[in-house]
């Protein structure tokens, strides 16, 4: 089996800790990993890399000292070698220019406003890496039961 | 309006009007019907490669199947009435196995060893690696590129490797100022790096392989027999194309730097990957000493990459069966001029021997040349070689000149140098697609080295002649 994370960013302790907390059903099968800034996230990216594990969905905040959510999301959206990887930017403070920057540059896949439903985060985070296990021609039966259904058919059809 | 349809009619007319002459019209003395058939599917084939009213690989399965349903044992029931010119029908098997004819397997060993190469990082891992000691100077930095350019084509598709070396130059190119001619220099010296850098390996480039077909029996060529020329046919060739775009295009800009992120992978799956490379590529240099020839040992990575899951079934969709395809119609195309008896019989009816072999030898080059830069270069060494090797077999006045083996080699190497249009080859029009080409830049360029390329293939004939190794 393939090892496939889950990176979600968030500089706010408590909500890094909810957000994973809600994601606790994927940990099964994929390792969800926890940053603190976009620093760390790049920094773990790079390792992640080096050990050839897959990236499959990057959450993040947006409002963060030192590199933004929107810059972190664009800086990989442009690294060729995170190809595919699914970015969702789950924010409440993101200003209109801010959005359109997101959806130009870094290539959103999903936008969630917090306060979050926690199904809902669940929810898209299973179509985002479903969508990211059939693009990237990974063997989805190991992984069958966490993906969401409709989705796997929509792709293999 | 007439002429939009005219290369959908004629591939079809002409082919037609051959098969309904009668037979003494061809000027060969005994022709037969299978023959006479066997003519007018080649001519449908090269008006079909030249015209590509439908994609080119569709032309070689199109072959495959009207060699099967009217020259082949089993085919269509009137295409067998017995009658004294019927001639010698072609077994459907000999015809099926085209498909997976051992130059098939060759070439698909090397797709596995390339997709596996891109998959594990190791193109551009070796690419960060080997550009490192050229420096930043614009000369060197090209030079650099170039050469890892060419490293690369001798075992991927010259098409991957001109994408991948320019996706790491387009940002570097951006760069330099507008007027700067060095952006055309270095747009330019990938592709033309790439179709120089096919020619050093049996599986570099399709034509290589449709020529392997020809190189049997007391001709066979190994694959480190042919590095043993290849290589330093492109090394010599690499810095005539240096210094000529050095020359033609020079970099104001003072310093580049190429800036590719990563590391080498250190997976386990990785570390196969890299083992299994050194081993293939070592075992097929070493040729003689194990006794397994170069098709077998292609197989070897096929299967271990299969087995440790390292090209998975998702992989396979990604191989290129339209080249394996392209490349197998060539071949039944030679089998059926050859085992039909055509081949030899019309070589024997054109008074070929008038003619000064070297002559023959410099003709059949440019006229390959030609086509080269006007369509795909394997559609032309599919079409050429087989005549070519025909031509050579039968005429004992080219031995003198290195035989039927340099004949096979300069048509061969003449289908690389075509590379002077964007339409010439795909990584010419991946650059030109950039758009710091113009076509006349590229046009300059690839015809100096067209000519300077063939002058050097006879130069390296004559060598390898004088040396008794053809």
């Amino acid at each position: 089996m393939e090892n496939i994370n889950i990176i979600c960013v968030d500089d706010e302790r408590e909500v890094l800790d909810s957000v994973v907390r809600d994601l606790d059903e994927l940990s099964e099968l994929f390792n969800i990993e926890e940053c603190e800034s976009a620093i760390e996230c790049l920094e773990l990216l790079e390792e992640l890399d080096a050990n050839q594990e897959y990236v499959a969905v990057l959450i993040s905040d947006h409002v963060m000292p030192e590199k933004t959510g929107v810059e972190l999301l664009t800086e990989v959206e442009l690294d060729p070698r995170f190809l595919g990887t699914k970015k969702l930017l789950l924010t409440g403070l993101a200003t209109q220019a801010d959005t359109i920057r997101a959806i130009n540059n870094a290539k959103l896949d999903n936008f969630l406003e917090k306060v979050w439903d926690p199904a809902e985060l669940l929810q898209t985070v299973k179509e985002l890496l479903t969508e990211f296990i059939v693009e990237r021609g990974i063997e989805y039966d190991a992984y069958i039961e966490k993906l969401d259904a409709p989705t796997l058919y929509r792709l293999l059809k | 309006m007439m002429s939009k349809y005219l290369k959908f009619i004629l591939p079809v007319i002409i082919p037609l009007i051959i098969l309904a002459l009668p037979a003494s019209s061809f000027g060969i003395d005994g022709l037969t019907m299978v023959e006479q058939r066997v003519i007018a599917i080649f001519v449908m084939a090269a008006l079909c490669w030249v015209l590509e009213p439908i994609p080119i690989y569709a032309t070689s399965l199109l072959i495959i199947v009207l060699e099967l349903l009217i020259i082949s044992d089993k085919g269509l029931w009137f295409t067998k009435v017995t009658s004294p010119d019927l001639g010698n029908l072609l077994s459907h098997q000999t015809i099926m196995a085209t498909f997976a004819s051992p130059i098939i397997m060759l070439f698909l060993g090397g797709f596995f060893l390339a997709l596996a190469a891109t998959k594990y990082r190791l193109d551009i891992n070796l690419a960060r690696v080997l550009l490192k000691p050229f420096g930043e100077n614009p000369k060197y930095v090209m030079l650099g590129l170039m050469i890892i350019t060419a490293i690369f084509s001798m075992f991927m598709s010259n098409t991957a490797t001109t994408a991948m070396m320019l996706s790491i130059l387009t940002p570097v190119i951006a760069l330099f100022a507008r007027d700067d001619l060095g952006k055309v220099a270095f747009a330019l010296s990938v592709p033309v790096a790439a179709n120089i850098g096919g020619v050093a390996t049996p599986i570099g480039t399709p034509p290589n392989a449709v020529a392997l077909k020809y190189l049997v029996d007391e001709n066979n060529i190994t694959f480190g027999g042919w590095m043993a020329f290849g290589v330093p046919f492109v090394v010599v060739m690499l810095l005539i194309a240096w210094l000529l775009l050095n020359s033609l295009f020079p970099a104001k800009i003072k310093r580049i730097k190429l800036d590719i992120k990563g590391q080498f992978l250190k997976t386990p799956k990785a570390i196969i990957v890299y083992v299994t490379f050194i081993v293939t590529i070592l075992l097929w240099l070493m040729g003689g000493l194990h006794g397994m020839n170069s098709y077998v040992i292609a197989l070897i990575p096929v299967a271990v990459f299969s087995m440790f899951k390292i090209i998975t079934k998702e992989d396979l969709k990604k191989i290129s069966w339209d080249i394996l395809w392209l490349v197998s119609g060539g071949i039944a195309l030679g089998v059926a001029l050859d085992k039909s008896g055509l081949a030899k019989n019309a070589i024997d009816a054109i008074p070929f021997s008038s003619f000064h072999p070297l002559l023959l030898m410099v003709g059949a080059s440019l006229l390959c040349i030609i086509m080269a830069n006007f369509m795909s270069n394997t559609a032309t060494a599919n079409l050429l070689l087989p005549l070519v090797a025909a031509l050579g077999a039968s005429m004992h006045d080219v031995l003198p000149f290195g035989g039927e083996v340099a004949l096979i080699l300069a048509v061969t190497f003449a289908a690389s140098l075509g590379m002077s249009l964007p339409v010439s080859t795909p990584p010419n029009a991946l650059a030109y697609a950039s758009g710091q080409i113009e076509t006349k830049q590229m046009a300059k360029v690839g015809i100096i080295l067209g000519i300077v390329g063939l002058l050097i293939t006879f130069a390296m004939l004559y060598i390898l002649n004088q040396i008794a190794f053809i």
